[in-house]
């Protein structure tokens, strides 16, 4: 393919909407962020210790990173969330998401299909994803789904 | 009483718009004609075709009190028809009026003011063109309202006052604009949205907090309350004053049509295929359940196959799944996306029924006081 295929035309657009533009951005500093996303791994750690998944998957769900120039927060809360869903036994998991806010669950469904993007990160295993998946669906309907397509605070 | 189904084609029904007297609709079978039909009892005859349009009629409305259609198209264009004599046969017929859009995108919906002085044209050009009638020159012009659009406008509704005009945008906000024309307005009295409105004022600006193309925008009938829904499957509720934001979130697919049947209640309906009630106040608001009592969906013998069913089983997420592939009905009323829901008979100052169009090619009249519990949180896309 010639190389002028391969402009992008959009940036010569004075009227062009960014991507930054369809959502609010996080005020937190970044570093502030992680910070965080790390205090809360670590109060997650004790609250998996008591065996309350409920009150860990609340811990991490709120106020999750989104956005740009967070992605070491990102990682850690990913990484936090992966460890409760794979403690967690399978006829545990709708009384834990049935717990949950709104907010939470559809936050909840942005991880299932962030983990599921990509593949062999961490200890990410597809069948504990899929099984959170099909019981969120469930629970929170296909609404949750289409909520997680159009929301642009990716997390 | 049960709804009244009528299957007017096996192809979508864009956009669907009542006369006055209920006797007349005008639609769009997804194609560049709008047709009259009118009623025989129980079934629809063609009466008249409005043909001028080029490319898809994307919207249609009636005027109930002067009488006059007007569509837009994926033409750019749209067309204000008038019953005339025929000169030389005396016959009435319907005669375009072409109007003045100025816009180089699609349009995308239109709606009459109250008065029917004016009416509004959505559009892809990031513009709504607000259209009033030249004496002069014997056509409509149009004023455009630009800032700050950012995106397609895909609804307009008109605020009981003539002058407020309410749009749900692409780019993911629904705004409360003045549309005040010089030319035909009175000076509007001060509302909840402001009291100085001189042309392009921004009375309002809202979005939901999980994003999505704003489908559909509405007043309710006083006018201090906006509700819009989105592609993310919810519904909001502005106060203006409030200042306070509603939004419910639905668990099943987007809305893309809504309706206020009073300052209490709202029928919206989209992709799920059959009409859902929400109900509410300043305190709150939330779904109060669907028209649709999924008993007249077995009644209705019409073996119209809804798209969008096989595979439903693989979007939820469902492992196993006892659908088989002749299984392929719907258990709600419509078989597709309904593409519109408006107001049909209103009962002392309230809306008793409301219509719906569908994708399925159907046009169902429902009674707005008939509801039922959701039985299945997922409507079209069903338990397998």
């Amino acid at each position: 393919m010639d190389a002028f295929r391969k402009i992008d035309i959009d940036q010569y657009d004075e009227d062009r909407l960014d991507a930054s533009e369809l959502y609010e951005a996080d005020p937190r500093d970044p570093a502030a962020v992680l910070d965080e996303a790390k205090q809360r791994q670590a109060a997650v750690r004790s609250t998996l210790a008591r065996s309350d998944i409920p009150g860990a998957l609340a811990i991490v769900l709120e106020n999750a990173p989104y956005g740009p120039n967070v992605d070491d927060a990102k990682d850690v809360t990913l990484q936090t969330l992966l460890s409760i869903l794979n403690s967690t036994k399978s006829t545990e998991i709708t009384p834990a998401i049935k717990a949950l806010t709104p907010d939470a669950q559809d936050t909840l469904m942005k991880y299932l299909y962030k983990g599921m993007a990509l593949p062999g990160w961490g200890d990410i295993s597809g069948s504990v994803l899929l099984g959170w998946h099909e019981k969120l669906t469930e629970v929170a309907g296909v609404g949750c789904i289409v909520r997680t397509m159009t929301d642009r605070r990716i997390v | 009483m049960a709804p009244q189904v009528f299957q007017l084609a096996q192809t979508p029904v864009t956009s669907h718009a009542f006369s006055a007297d209920r006797n007349q609709v005008c639609v769009s079978f997804n194609n560049n004609e709008a047709q009259i039909l009118a009623r025989r009892g129980n079934e629809w005859a063609v009466t008249d075709t409005l043909t001028e349009h080029d490319k898809i009629i994307t919207s249609i409305d009636w005027a109930p009190n002067s009488n006059r259609i007007v569509t837009a198209s994926q033409d750019r264009n749209a067309y204000v028809w008038e019953q005339k004599p025929d000169p030389e046969t005396g016959a009435l017929a319907w005669k375009p009026t072409l109007v003045l859009l100025r816009i180089n995108r699609a349009a995308t919906h239109v709606r009459w003011s109250p008065k029917e002085d004016k009416f509004a044209v959505a559009s892809g050009a990031r513009a709504i063109a607000i259209c009033s009638f030249d004496e002069e020159n014997n056509w409509w012009v149009a004023k455009q309202l630009k800032k700050p659009i950012r995106s397609t406008v895909l609804s307009v509704d008109w605020h009981p006052n003539n002058v407020l005009l309410a749009a749900g945008s692409a780019d993911l906000k629904a705004r409360v604009f003045s549309a005040y024309i010089k030319e035909v307005d009175e000076k509007p009295a001060p509302t909840v949205w402001g009291s100085k409105l001189p042309f392009n004022t921004i009375c309002g600006e809202y979005s939901s907090p999980s994003g999505g193309w704003v489908h559909t925008v509405g007043f309710s009938p006083s006018g201090d309350i906006l509700a819009f829904a989105g592609h993310d499957s919810t519904i909001n509720v502005v106060y203006p004053s409030g200042p306070a934001v509603y939004s419910v979130r639905i668990p099943s697919l987007p809305l893309v049509s809504l309706t206020w049947t009073s300052e209490n209640s709202i029928v919206a309906a989209g992709h799920d295929c059959r009409p859902l009630v929400f109900s509410g106040s300043e305190q709150g608001w939330q779904e109060s359940g669907t028209l649709d009592d999924a008993k007249s969906s077995s009644s209705s013998g019409s073996g119209f196959g809804g798209a969008g069913t096989p595979g439903n089983a693989d979007v939820r997420g469902q492992s196993g799944s006892g659908s088989t592939s002749s299984d392929t009905k719907l258990t709600t009323l419509h078989q597709n996306t309904i593409t519109e829901v408006r107001p049909y008979e209103i009962v002392g100052g309230e809306v008793a029924k409301v219509s719906t169009s569908g994708v399925d090619g159907m046009l169902v009249i429902w009674d707005a006081n008939e509801i039922s519990a959701l039985t299945s949180k997922l409507g079209g896309a069903r338990l397998g």
